[in-house]
């Protein structure tokens, strides 16, 4: 392998003549190390947020007076707020962040228009902003993932295409003619949000579709949202990471193409399958069904593809940061896609449609698969980014293991607590109420895992607080601290 | 695949066959559903005026995240809670945009809801305050939508009447807003209690 590879580079000898290897990194991180590190600090600001409202959420749940005295945050209202801050607060500035820097990375040049990528990343935060508040206005639409009120949806769009177009002129800008699997997902992510976006809110909001076609669009949408962008966004960081941190090859890398296209095709109509049963025409949701079955395929490649990755070098799994939260990814990535392939059997479905079985699934998707692997990635930009060490490792570890165990707790008692709830409400007669005593240990347990899960979250704000103020130390400025990065994501491609 | 055009018409072309396929097709196909008759024997019903409003208060409050708006007839216990007798319909919902379909179920399905519960007492007391009504439900209490006053001379007739532990301080009393009235009223004219021919129910299902 090495052998390839080291051939491999003497066709591509150092691209930009001047400097070596390494000089070459550090010009491309500084071409956008403002802008990125304004995504990263987003992020994890959003990351807050997100877990007070969790918290909120899931205490208002088991205690419902808690809060109750302020009506802008009832229950109704807290719930979608969580959601929204969750996805386009914190996982599309951390995505965003992630996919920004390895795009222009694997390009090996540095990149220019950093003032688009800073204005529009601000003007998308800014958005966000106003869309939960309108939330807490009483502005919401009643459609998951799209409750944002209408009047923030261009500028979440506009926001969007400047940095789409950003990320498009970084990879047009590469050096390599080539690509790698990463860049193929950057890509996509960002064509398929403008997509997808435009078709719910035109279908929706401009030219709405009668009745309950809305809420097929919207189910539409909601899939599309998990699977053709947030996803993306992670695998991207997957691919990147395993030849980075672990220093070896994908394995099964020529399966990539497979994969890719497989997972775009079935994940694009998955989400219908949420649609079984109701009013709704039934070979849409089929169509969704069949979808999910699909997903098998692309699964199967990935699973193949990364856990054999990581077992062929697992001591250095535990040893680097940031591949342990790249591995945590892959198995929450896993669990959860099993589980939605369950989740949309017949007699599965029948059990937990509509119960909190789905939150979970989808909570560990969103958290324990893209949130856990955007924080790796940060964790492996932030010393370059900076050209510092992370301070205090220990607590970067600490935080891992907190997260981690948080997500772990949510996931079950979502996962679990839906299904005894909804095998209750759809098997027996017993009355809602005796059902929610029935089933009131889980929603504890979701507030233990929220609680817990703040609390890695707050580790994870100190320790990114305190590389960004702690001073350079002599061996930090002096010397080539970090040693360039091996280029193995070429060989194959 | 090196080529981002590539990627590009790639995703563009899935993503549109999946749009075109779920989304156009059915809608072309089944999106353009009239009313049946007109007056009172219309299909659907029509809401009030004041319940058109309360479905402004239930979309700003967010009920959807705890409420769906569909009987299942083919699978589960629906019918069997008298939440609906048959199956909910896309004929439906055509007046209503947005729809409250709704994805969870924290509480009940309340697409029949004014048929179980015509009683608007009831739901005043229950939006006043859960507990009143059904002890231990984690409904949340929505008494904002509540005005508390002091009672300047004669009581309202309005005022609601509190059990002992709900009550306001001597001297106050709690009366509805416009939210409150519209909301309940939305509330009691939520029914899909009318005739489709095509919707399965129990006794459909159990001749086929
Ligand atoms: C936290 C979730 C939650 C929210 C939010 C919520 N509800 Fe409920 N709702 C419940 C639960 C649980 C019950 C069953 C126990 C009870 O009667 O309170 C219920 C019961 C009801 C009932 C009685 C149904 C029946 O068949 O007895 C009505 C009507 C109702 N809710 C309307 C609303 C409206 C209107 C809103 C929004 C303003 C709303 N709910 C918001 C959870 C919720």
């Amino acid at each position: 392998m090495n052998l390839i590879c080291n051939l491999f580079s003497s066709f591509f000898p150092n691209l930009e003549s001047d400097g070596t290897h390494r000089e070459r990194e550090q010009n491309i991180d500084a071409s956008v190390r403002f802008a990125v590190l304004g995504l990263i600090k987003g992020s994890v600001v959003w990351l807050l947020v997100v877990s007070l409202l969790g918290l909120i959420v899931s205490l208002k749940l088991h205690s419902p007076s808690y809060l109750s005295e302020y009506g802008w945050l009832t229950y109704g209202k807290a719930y979608p707020a969580f959601w929204n801050a969750l996805v386009y607060g914190w996982l599309f500035n951390a995505g965003l962040a992630c996919v920004a820097w390895i795009v222009a990375r694997l390009g090996g040049r540095p990149i220019g228009n950093g003032g688009l990528l800073i204005i529009a990343s601000g003007a998308w935060n800014i958005a966000v902003i106003i869309g939960l508040f309108g939330i807490f206005k009483g502005d919401q639409n009643p459609y998951r993932m799209l409750e944002f009120p209408v009047y923030v949806a261009p500028f979440l769009f506009a926001a969007f295409i400047g940095i789409g177009l950003w990320i498009l002129l970084a990879f047009k800008a590469r050096a390599y003619r080539s690509s790698f699997a990463s860049q193929w997902y950057a890509l996509a992510g960002v064509f398929s949000f403008l997509w997808i976006f435009t078709v719910a809110q035109v279908m929706i909001f401009c030219l709405p579709a009668q009745g309950v076609f809305q809420s097929v669009v919207a189910a539409w949408f909601g899939g599309n949202l998990l699977g053709l962008v947030v996803a993306p966004f992670a695998f991207a960081v997957i691919y990147y990471i395993i030849p980075k941190v672990l220093g070896q090859h994908i394995i099964g890398y020529g399966q990539s193409g497979i994969a890719f296209w497989s997972w775009i095709l079935f994940a694009s109509c998955s989400g219908l399958a949420s649609l079984v049963n109701g009013p709704f025409p039934a070979w849409v949701a089929s169509v969704g069904v069949v979808a999910s079955f699909g997903l098998f395929l692309p699964l199967s490649v990935f699973t193949m593809q990364f856990v054999s990755s990581f077992l062929a070098s697992f001591s250095r799994v535990w040893d680097t940061i940031s591949a342990r939260f790249a591995f945590y990814a892959v198995v929450a990535f896993i669990v959860s896609t099993v589980l939605l392939i369950l989740g949309s059997l017949r007699g599965v479905q029948e059990v937990t449609q509509f119960s909190q079985f789905n939150d979970g699934v989808r909570y560990l998707f969103l958290v324990g698969f893209a949130g856990m692997a955007f924080t790796g990635m940060i964790y492996y930009m932030l010393p370059r980014l900076l050209n510092k060490e992370l301070p205090n490792s220990s607590l970067a570890d600490l935080q891992f293991w907190v997260q981690g165990l948080g997500i772990f707790t949510i996931t079950v008692s979502l996962v679990a607590g839906g299904y005894a709830h909804g095998a209750l409400l759809n098997g027996s007669d017993a009355d809602t109420i005796a059902i929610l005593f029935n089933t009131k240990g889980y929603l504890f347990l979701t507030s233990l895992g929220s609680v817990i899960f703040a609390f890695g979250n707050f580790a994870y704000a100190v320790s990114f607080v305190w590389i960004l103020l702690s001073p350079r130390t002599e061996k930090e400025k002096s010397a080539d601290l970090i040693k360039s990065a091996p280029e193995l994501e070429y060989t194959h491609s | 695949m090196n080529r981002g055009p590539f990627i590009f018409i790639g995703v563009l072309i899935i993503v549109s066959l999946s749009w075109a396929l779920t989304l156009v097709k059915p809608i072309q196909e089944a999106g353009n559903l009239q009313a049946i008759g007109i007056g009172n024997d219309r299909i659907p019903a029509r809401l009030t005026g004041l319940a058109e409003q309360g479905r402004d208060v239930y979309q700003e409050q967010g009920c959807v995240n705890c409420h769906t708006q569909q009987t299942l007839a083919l699978v589960g216990s629906d019918i069997e809670r008298g939440w609906g007798e048959r199956q909910s319909m896309p004929l439906d919902y055509i007046d209503q945009s947005p729809v409250f379909t709704g994805t969870n179920r924290v509480g009940p399905d309340l697409a029949n809801v004014g048929v179980r519960r015509g009683e608007a007492n009831w739901h005043y007391l229950h939006f006043y305050n859960p507990q009143i009504t059904s002890a231990g439900s984690n409904m949340p209490p929505f008494d904002f939508l509540f005005e508390t006053r002091e009672i300047v001379g004669e009581p309202s007739d309005r005022a609601l009447e509190l059990p002992e532990g709900f009550r306001p301080a001597e001297g106050f009393e709690v009366v509805p807003t416009r939210d409150a009235d519209a909301l309940v009223a939305y509330m009691l004219g939520l029914s899909q209690a009318y005739e489709i021919e095509e919707a399965p129910t129990p006794e459909k299902l159990a001749f086929k």
